[in-house]
This record gives C-alpha cells, sequence and structure tokens, in this order.
C-alpha cells in the first residue's frame, strides 16, 4: 500500500521500538536451540526449561534471548506485559498426541499437550523463563496473529492499562509443514519469531515507532502482515537509519505504520500512558 | 487520598450479557440454577477414546439456534457448524440482542474472544472424524473473525489467551479498546468445548477429579477432601459500552465492570505459585482500579477449581490482598456447580457475580461438606445465602501463572 504519513487519528496509539530481534531456525537445528537457547550476553535459562516445549516456544524464547544480549532496553518489572502472537503453535505436539491416541488411546495422550501447546504457551514460557511478573497472553493463533498481536500490546500500552512496556513476540512456521504419521514434520521447515521490546512513545527518545490506528476505515482485503517483512523494516530502521515509514493494512481496517526514528518526533500526537 | 484510574475515565458497563452453560442458556435460568445450588455435572457417554471407563463432566446439552436476523443463519445452517462455532456463536449473539445495540448504524462494534485453545479443538475433532488437518498445511483465519462477519461486527476482532482466565482478559481488553476509542462497543467473553483429548491431557496431568463413582459430588472446591477438578464446557458473552451511551439510547445496564488487575506468577508452566503475592497483587490492583477499599467488596467468587494446590494457594491471596476485611467477605466458587470451563470460565463466572448483584444473593459452594483448614474463608456452603451485593470481584487463574481480577459494581 501507499504509505502517507500524516497525523494519526486521536485514537491511534505509538510505540517506540526499544529493540528487536528475529531469528530463523529450520527444524534440523531446533534440538540444539532446545538444549542451549542463550546466546552470548544473554541470562541463562533454568537447565532443560525448554524439553517439553513446542518449537515456536523455542525459537520466541531465542528471540527475545537476542533481543535482550543485543540490549532491549526495557527493564524487567511487574508492569512489563508479554504478548505472544503465534499462528498454528502446538500443532507438532498435537499431531503427535492424535497419532499416539489413535494407536494408544486416552492413557498415552502427553500431559504437556495443553500446557506446552495451548495458545498461551509461548507467553507463558517467557514468563516464567525469566521470572516476569506483567500480564502475559497468547494473542491470535492463526494468519493474522501479528496483527492481532499489534493491537493487543496497544491495548496493554494504552492510558490505564497499567504496564509500562510490552515484549511482542510473533512466531510461525515459514512455510506451514505438512507432518508426517507420527506428527513429525517432513523436509526441513523454518520456524521463525520477531520479538519487539515497545513503550509508550511518550516516554522514549528518538526511536524508530509503531502507531497503530485500530479504528482507520476498513478495507476489503487487507493483506497478511508478514513477519519478515516486517522485521525488515525495523532492522533497517533501526541499523541503518532508513527515513521512509512503512505501512500496512490490519485484517480489521486499521493501519499499522512504522516511522523512522528521524520523523517521529514531528508527529504531533498521541496518548501518552503516565 | 489517590484517585484511581476507573475514577478518572468514564465507567464502562455491561448492557448485554448471553451464556450457555452446563447450567442451562439464558440468564435466568442459570441464575435460578446457581441460587438453587444445582449441578450440572454428570456421567457422560465415553466414547472410544474415553480415559476412565465412567467418564463424567459437566457438559452442555443444547445450544439455542440465534434468531436469523441476529447472524443470518437458519437452524439447518447453525446446526452444519462446528461445536466450538455454535458455542460462541449462540450466546455471542444472545448478548448482542440482549444489550438491543443497533449493529446498522454505523456503530463500530469490537470483539474479543477469550479462547486458548482453538486450534488443538479443531485438529482433534477433525482427527476424530476422519480428517487430517493437523498433518496438512492449511492455515486458515481463525473462529473469531467468522463471529466478526456473521455478527455484523466491523471492529477489530482478536482471539486473547490466558489459558482459564482467557476470557476474563477478553473483557479486560475490551474494557481498554473502549477506554481509547478504539471501538463504541465491544462484545467479550470466551467459551470452550469438552473433548477426549483435552480430558485425557488434564487427567494424565492428575489435575482432574477421579470420583467417577458420584459425579454431581466430584468437584468440591475448598473441600478438604476435593481432587481435582472436573472439566465443563460452555461460553458466555457480553456487551460493553460507555455508560453515557448506554444511557443515551435508554439501555439496560446490569453492572459496571469496574475494576481489573493482571499479573503472573512467573514460576510454573502448570502449578501455582505457593507464595501469594502475585495473584494478591492481581485482585489488589482491580480494587484499587475500582476505586473501592477491601471492605466495601461484597462478595468474592473464587476461581477454586478443587484442585489441592491451587485452592489453598487462592485462599491465601485474598486474604493477603484483603487484609483485614476478608473474614467478612462471602467467598464462594461456582465451580462445584459448573465445573470448570476452561477458557469460557471467567466470563461464566463474571455471569454469577451479576446473578449476585441483581438477585442480591451469593451463589454457594456446593460439596463444601467440610472446609479445608487451609482455605480459611467466609465460605457460603452448600446454599445460597441472601446478601448485599454492589461491588463483587471475580478471580481466575491459568496454567502458565496467569492472575486475573475483575470488579463487577451495580449500575
Amino acid at each position: 500500500m501507499t504509505c502517507i504519513l500524516e497525523s494519526p487519528r486521536p485514537a491511534a496509539i505509538a510505540a517506540a521500538i526499544m529493540g528487536h530481534a528475529y531469528v530463523e531456525t529450520a527444524a534440523s537445528t531446533l534440538a540444539t536451540l532446545r538444549d542451549a537457547p542463550s546466546p552470548s550476553g544473554a541470562p541463562a535459562l533454568p537447565a532443560r526449561f525448554l524439553r517439553h516445549a513446542d518449537e515456536h516456544t523455542v525459537v520466541a524464547m531465542r528471540s527475545v534471548l537476542e533481543a535482550i544480549a543485543a540490549g532491549a532496553a526495557v527493564s524487567a518489572n511487574d508492569r512489563v506485559a508479554i504478548v505472544a502472537a503465534p499462528c498454528q503453535s502446538g500443532r507438532v505436539l498435537a499431531a503427535r498426541s492424535l497419532a499416539q491416541l489413535a494407536v494408544g488411546g486416552a492413557v498415552t495422550v502427553s500431559p504437556h499437550l495443553v500446557p506446552q501447546a495451548s495458545l498461551h504457551s509461548v507467553a507463558g514460557a517467557v514468563s516464567v523463563a525469566f521470572g516476569w511478573h506483567g500480564p502475559h497472553l497468547g494473542v491470535g493463533g492463526g494468519p493474522d496473529a501479528l496483527a492481532e498481536g499489534l493491537i493487543a500490546a496497544a491495548t496493554l500500552l494504552a492510558a490505564g492499562s497499567g504496564c509500562d512496556a510490552a515484549w511482542l513476540i510473533a512466531t510461525d512456521w515459514q512455510t506451514e509443514p505438512s507432518l508426517d504419521a507420527d506428527g513429525g514434520p517432513t523436509g526441513d521447515p523454518v520456524c521463525r519469531s520477531l520479538a519487539i521490546a515497545l513503550v509508550p512513545a511518550a516516554v522514549a527518545g528518538a526511536r524508530p515507532m509503531l502507531v497503530l490506528d485500530p479504528a482507520a476505515p476498513a478495507v476489503d482485503h487487507a493483506s497478511t502482515i508478514d513477519l519478515a517483512t516486517l522485521a525488515r523494516a525495523i532492522t533497517s530502521m533501526a541499523s541503518a537509519g532508513e527515513a521512509e515509514p512503512w505501512c500496512a493494512e490490519c485484517p480489521w481496517g486499521g493501519t499499522l505504520t512504522l516511522v523512522p526514528a528521524a520523523r517521529a518526533a514531528n508527529i504531533p500526537f498521541l496518548r501518552a500512558s503516565a | 487520598m489517590t484517585i484511581s484510574r476507573r475514577e478518572r475515565a468514564e465507567p464502562v458497563v455491561i448492557t448485554g450479557v448471553g451464556a450457555v452453560t452446563p447450567l442451562g442458556s439464558g440468564f435466568d435460568e442459570i441464575a435460578d440454577n446457581l441460587l438453587a445450588g444445582r449441578s450440572g455435572v454428570r456421567s457422560i457417554e465415553p466414547g472410544r477414546y474415553a480415559r476412565e471407563a465412567v467418564q463424567f463432566a459437566a457438559p452442555v446439552t443444547a445450544i439455542p439456534t440465534p434468531p436469523a436476523d441476529s447472524c443470518g443463519l437458519d437452524v439447518d445452517a447453525f446446526a452444519a457448524l462446528g461445536r466450538l462455532e455454535r458455542l460462541c456463536l449462540s450466546p455471542a449473539a444472545s448478548a448482542l440482542a440482549d444489550a438491543g445495540l443497533p449493529r446498522a448504524g454505523g456503530l463500530r462494534i469490537g470483539l474479543v474472544l477469550g479462547l486458548g485453545a482453538e486450534h488443538l479443538k479443531t485438529w482433534e475433532l477433525d482427527f476424530l472424524d476422519g480428517g487430517d488437518l493437523a498433518f496438512g498445511t492449511r492455515r486458515d483465519r481463525t473462529l473469531v473473525h467468522r463471529l466478526a462477519v456473521r455478527l455484523g461486527l466491523g471492529g477489530p476482532a482478536i482471539t486473547v489467551a490466558a489459558a482459564c482466565a482467557s476470557s476474563g482478559y477478553a473483557m479486560a481488553l475490551g474494557r481498554s479498546w473502549i477506554d481509547s476509542g478504539w471501538v463504541d462497543a465491544c462484545v467479550v467473553g470466551g467459551c470452550d468445548i469438552l473433548s477426549p483429548t483435552a480430558i485425557a491431557a488434564f487427567y494424565n496431568l492428575r489435575a482432574l477429579s477421579r470420583r467417577g463413582d458420584d459425579p454431581a459430588r466430584a468437584s468440591r472446591p475448598f473441600d478438604a477432601d476435593r481432587d481435582g477438578f472436573v472439566m465443563a464446557e460452555g461460553g458466555a458473552f457480553f456487551v460493553l459500552e460507555k455508560r453515557s451511551d448506554a444511557a443515551r439510547r435508554g439501555a439496560r445496564i446490569r453492572a459496571e465492570l469496574a475494576g481489573v488487575g493482571m499479573s503472573s506468577d512467573g514460576v510454573h508452566m502448570v502449578i501455582p505459585s505457593t507464595d501469594p503475592v502475585q495473584a494478591a497483587r492481581a485482585i489488589s490492583t482491580a480494587i484499587d482500579d475500582a476505586g473501592v477499599a477491601p471492605c466495601e467488596v461484597d462478595y468474592v467468587n473464587a476461581h477454586a477449581a478443587g484442585t489441592p494446590v491451587g485452592d489453598v494457594a487462592e485462599a491465601g491471596a485474598i486474604r493477603l490482598a484483603l487484609g483485614d476485611a476478608t473474614d467478612g467477605i462471602p467467598v464462594s466458587s461456582t465451580k462445584g456447580m459448573s465445573g470448570h470451563m476452561i477458557s469460557g470460565a471467567a466470563a461464566f463466572e463474571a455471569v454469577a457475580c451479576l446473578v449476585a448483584i441483581e438477585r442480591q444473593a451469593v451463589p454457594p459452594t456446593v460439596n463444601l461438606d467440610r472446609p479445608d483448614e487451609q482455605c480459611r474463608l467466609d465460605h457460603v456452603p452448600h446454599v445460597a445465602r441472601p446478601h448485599r451485593v454492589r461491588v463483587a470481584a471475580s478471580n481466575s487463574f491459568g496454567f502458565g501463572g496467569s492472575n486475573l481480577c475483575l470488579v463487577l459494581r451495580a449500575a
């Protein structure tokens, strides 16, 4: 879509990006990441913390750890929210459980299925891994997960919600893999995660900003926001000083605009969350 | 005196409610059953994949077809939908009808659906029906977007999940959308359905009661002999809008969604923290958000599902949050009657709070024969208690350490 940077409506909310990381991992290397998720400079997780975790959770955790290692400037306190927006997470564990159910009956169903393969599981794992006490939510679950996660994160950053910052963590398979009869992925599909640390724009300095205008007029055929595309746009603005804004339409008609730091200070807005 | 957040914002009120539950459909039927202490727990058809020969739960026995003008579906088309979709669509349409909210007048109405395992349920039911969705590459849009289209809602629509607190978080986010001016009104709530794999997974986790010899007495919140929760299904939805908007169109205001408190234990993916600090923080935050003192809370609807660890942890959190006021505030868990609706539980229990406010009576905790010494509270065992209820708090706690408290206030 053509991106025209204009004064957002009063209901729009802007969030400054305090750090981010994007991770792509092939299924064949997930086992290594599961055993040793922390990069250099990141906190260590409890031993074997991810042993029962879904693939999305493993990759999500790595993206948060990389963002922290890179200096994502969000302090961990009781007012930091975690919003995880996975697309069809838990499918491998679910398929494996169904395959086992058909052969061995209910006694074979894994007790880890619900805690590790539900929509809340990625957010819950991040909350538990770091001992963070702000609210954590799973959001979306389908192809619109990233857009839904953005509005949920914006909601928690809005005035009155009691949160000073939010982590938005979006995950998916680059291409949804087909699974074999035992529930294992065929081929070597790539699992992806984008972690973004956000604070209300009013409390940040010159940073790239995400501006979400949930009340923009509806459009007929908004396309899904691809998380790799958003990741590239953020990286471009954060590292290369990219000057052009980037826009996308949300499925309900709202718009998402990524504003470069150099231009963010000139936007006459918005809502402050004090 | 500090001014709470809600005192600075215009009140957000509930103008519509719809529910389809093991205790009936529609507010009055549910209210009658809750206050009569009737249980919806019963033996169910074990089916091919039952975990035990005797299987019990709290099922929904009938899902009313919404009026065709509310969702564009006739009886046959509605019956052809999946059970999860019907259990969302029916109560959501009822809530909109109850609110009398016009959908053709340019109002921007949002939808926040609390649902924690849509895909797990969809894949499982398809698999049990001979399909292979779980193994394929399809990515269909989620239920919330189909619901928004069927209900004619043009605002944002999202699914949120916080395990057993999911539908409560949906209510919290919906209120924020109205506060922020993103929507004029918002449909909020959640639902869940029974399925063999879910029952087996919770059973294998040793979270479920094993009292198959007496299903109606199996769900025993706060009782010394409790041994786990009872699975249930059902859905409950509300219409939220600003009080001034509701008053302008002459809508019936059922209550104000006055306070919200959220926190996380950050301790374990399954087991609630034995340290009550974070759960108590959610309760205290909600009370503060509502601008009331602990002694002004007239009723607490506890999450208490009947698990040995969870009920003790919650009792400690209530006592920590309410302090000296605790002993004068009646506390009950309606899960003794309804079972545990998982994603739909928080919304259903908000309905129970509305019942307490409208009927001026506290629903009982059935099967509470011998209160656990570690759960010392002002229990309401077996029989409803007539009581002045203007402010009701409802707790919801979920896997992953999600804590939520909602405070409802009489209009």
